[in-house]
């Protein structure tokens, strides 16, 4: 490892992960060196069982690597407590899920306000981002209606502005249109794409879908949780 | 923090059937808890009426050592000045005079040992209830000093009736020698109370200090206060105004130590039904956390991937607890109100009844204090937000990941 970590949001470094999955030892990575540079859009696919979602996870600290080690804008996860690595989430990345997961019980501008609340953005600023951002995502007169009477695709619009309200220099999606239908999904690539370019958010995203895949800047394919292939599409 | 109490308070209503049975079941808890405690403290003044306004009083003099032995030599000392000291207190009510002593009762078909009580018929109507008692005959009216008022089972085992002649046979103060006298049966009263119903015979004060040979002397004086609570108060400084030159003046709770304790076990099985009922609900309430917590699971992960700290989701649950505890309290007072009401306007029958020495002549009225719907909704609002710590500090514990394996 070079430790060269300027200009990368991530950088690994022989990551390992193993599961016990009913006493039976499970290795989801082998020894994974990676580094994402800040602005990138890049894409992690490959099969299911390949490494995807854990990888995911022990790039943002969700997760504890069983070897090797994680950097993310320039901090060492391992190092950190649980509730640095919570307040280091809040502050550094954005998560869009795949079955959007907002919280029911909150509207939209909830939602949306919910981590610029826990971060401590004052009231006035918290606004005006709101509103910008759902102007910009086409949910202006959704803002006090419940996720539970929106589309599908109007949720995961939601999600996106919650997961980058709070600027973040990363934002992480677990497969985020595997729960769409195929143009509503490219709809939202499209969507992230734009962001990526326009605020310099760096997006890293799992998918199945070779229609998404193609849409992204790099591709890294896992297989066996080993780096099958990583390749540059700009 | 306004967050999390909105976020809670949201959550709470999310599964509303399993809200709502949930805090029915904290809320009957809480109403039995609240009408338990009225009773009781309607039970405690039912029988502290029973037990001092039948007879005893809420306050008694005698010469010191006279109620273990019941030695009829041992009269109050200073007598007249006792007396016009009592006329002075402001707190006293009335008070009246009393001879006692063991003697034998005889009428043709039987004979029995009994308590002689000579009264003074005016002012024992304010200290006993033997007046209203009374099922037979009257209560010393005219002025025939043979007159005897004796209980219903003492009438039924002499098998006398209204009229019949009844002689008493006791010793004189100084000389033991058996004094005798012919009585007539003027009153029958049933007080259901065995012991005051067998075994006690009432005769006129002066009439039985001739028999006693008993010189304006007395055994005991009765007294009531202007309010009852002075004969419960231990350190009232009339008992020890009163406990000189060999006398000694004592309050209902030592002469009936036996109810005091009666008492004490009543606050103590009101402490434990209270326990057990919290502890069952504690079961309902951790399950119902738990539940929401686990159907919620992904949610939380999501929350915690967000970067909501461990301790604030901890706090999340504690206020979705402490809402649980206010709207089951809401339920609960509303519901031991209603109830405890509704006692308080029909009564309940316990007449005939012994309890502690004491048997219930009343209908028991539950008493409704302010202090059951404070201090009772507030041990539960307490006592709910600690059980919630248990699910608390499991969510805050609980890996983001894994909460997240359906995804993330």
């Amino acid at each position: 490892m070079t430790n060269d970590l300027a200009g990368n949001v991530i950088v690994t470094e022989g990551i390992t992960k193993e599961y016990s999955d009913h006493s039976v030892p499970v290795e989801a990575l082998r020894g994974i060196d990676l580094s994402i540079q800040k602005g990138e859009f890049t894409a992690i696919v490959g099969p299911s069982g390949s490494g995807k979602t854990t990888f995911l996870n022990v790039i943002s600290g969700l997760d504890s690597v069983t070897k090797g080690k994680v950097w993310l804008n320039n901090k060492l996860l391992s190092n950190m407590s649980s509730k640095e690595l919570s307040d280091f989430r809040r502050d550094n990345i954005g998560f869009i899920f795949q079955a959007y997961n907002l919280i029911p019980v909150l509207s939209v501008e909830e939602n949306v306000e919910y981590v610029m609340l826990i971060q401590g953005v004052p009231k006035q600023e918290r606004h005006a981002r709101i509103e910008k951002i759902l102007d910009d995502l086409g949910l202006r007169g959704f803002a006090d209606r419940l996720p539970t009477k929106l589309s599908g695709g109007q949720q995961q619009r939601v999600a996106v502005a919650r997961a980058i309200v709070s600027r973040p220099a990363l934002v992480l999606a677990d497969e985020p249109t595997a729960n769409l239908d195929s143009k509503t999904g490219i709809e939202l690539i499209e969507m992230m794409r734009s962001l990526n370019q326009t605020s310099g958010v760096t997006f890293v995203f799992s998918t199945h879908d070779t229609k998404i895949m193609e849409r992204a800047r790099r591709l890294i394919v896992l297989k066996d949780g080993q780096i099958e292939k990583d390749e540059n599409h700009e | 923090m306004r967050l999390f109490l909105k976020l809670a308070w949201r959550n709470l209503f999310r599964n509303k059937r399993r809200t709502f049975i949930t805090g029915t079941a904290i809320g009957i808890g809480l109403a039995a808890l609240i009408f338990v405690d009225a009773l009781i403290i309607g039970m405690e003044e039912n029988m502290i009426h029973s037990a001092t306004a039948s007879f005893l009083g809420e306050g008694q003099i005698h010469r010191e050592g006279f109620l273990e032995t019941f030695e009829i030599e041992k009269i109050i000392t200073n007598l007249d000045e006792v007396t016009a000291q009592l006329e002075k207190e402001a707190i006293v009510s009335h008070f009246t005079l009393r001879t006692l002593n063991f003697s034998m009762i005889s009428s043709p078909a039987n004979v029995s040992a009994v308590t002689m009580v000579g009264v003074e018929p005016t002012t024992e109507r304010h200290l006993s209830q033997i007046d209203e008692a009374l099922i037979e005959g009257t209560y010393f009216e005219g002025g025939n000093e043979r007159d005897i008022v004796i209980g219903s089972k003492l009438a039924e085992l002499l098998e006398v009736e209204l009229g019949d002649r009844v002689v008493l046979t006791a010793a004189e103060v100084h000389t033991g020698d058996l004094a005798q006298e012919m009585f007539r049966i003027s009153g029958i009263y049933h007080f259901n109370i065995s012991e005051m119903d067998r075994a006690m015979a009432f005769i006129r004060l002066h009439k039985a200090r001739e028999m006693l040979n008993l010189k304006g002397e007395a055994h005991e004086i009765a007294i009531t206060f202007i309010d009852r609570e002075y004969g419960r108060t231990k350190d009232l400084p009339f008992w020890n105004s009163y406990s000189t030159g060999g006398n000694e003046a004592q309050g209902w709770t030592e002469l009936l130590p036996e109810l005091e304790a009666a008492f004490e076990l009543s606050g103590f099985s009101t402490w434990l039904l209270g326990l057990i009922l919290f502890a069952v609900v504690a079961v309902g309430i951790i399950n119902t956390l738990f539940m929401s917590l686990h159907e919620r699971m992904f949610e939380f992960g999501v929350l915690r991937a967000v970067g909501t700290r461990p301790l604030a989701l901890a706090r999340l649950i504690l206020f979705e607890a402490a809402s649980l505890a206010v709207v089951s309290s809401v339920l609960g007072i509303i519901l031991g109100f209603i109830v405890t009401y509704i006692s308080t306007q029909t009564g309940i029958d316990y007449t005939g009844i012994e309890y502690a020495g004491m048997t219930f002549r009343e209908l028991l009225y539950p008493v409704m204090q302010l202090k059951q719907y404070v201090y009772y909704p507030i041990w539960v609002f307490i006592l709910t937000t600690l059980i919630g710590l248990y699910p608390a500090s499991y969510a805050a514990r609980m890996k983001p990941a894994k909460a997240m394996r359906r995804s993330f």
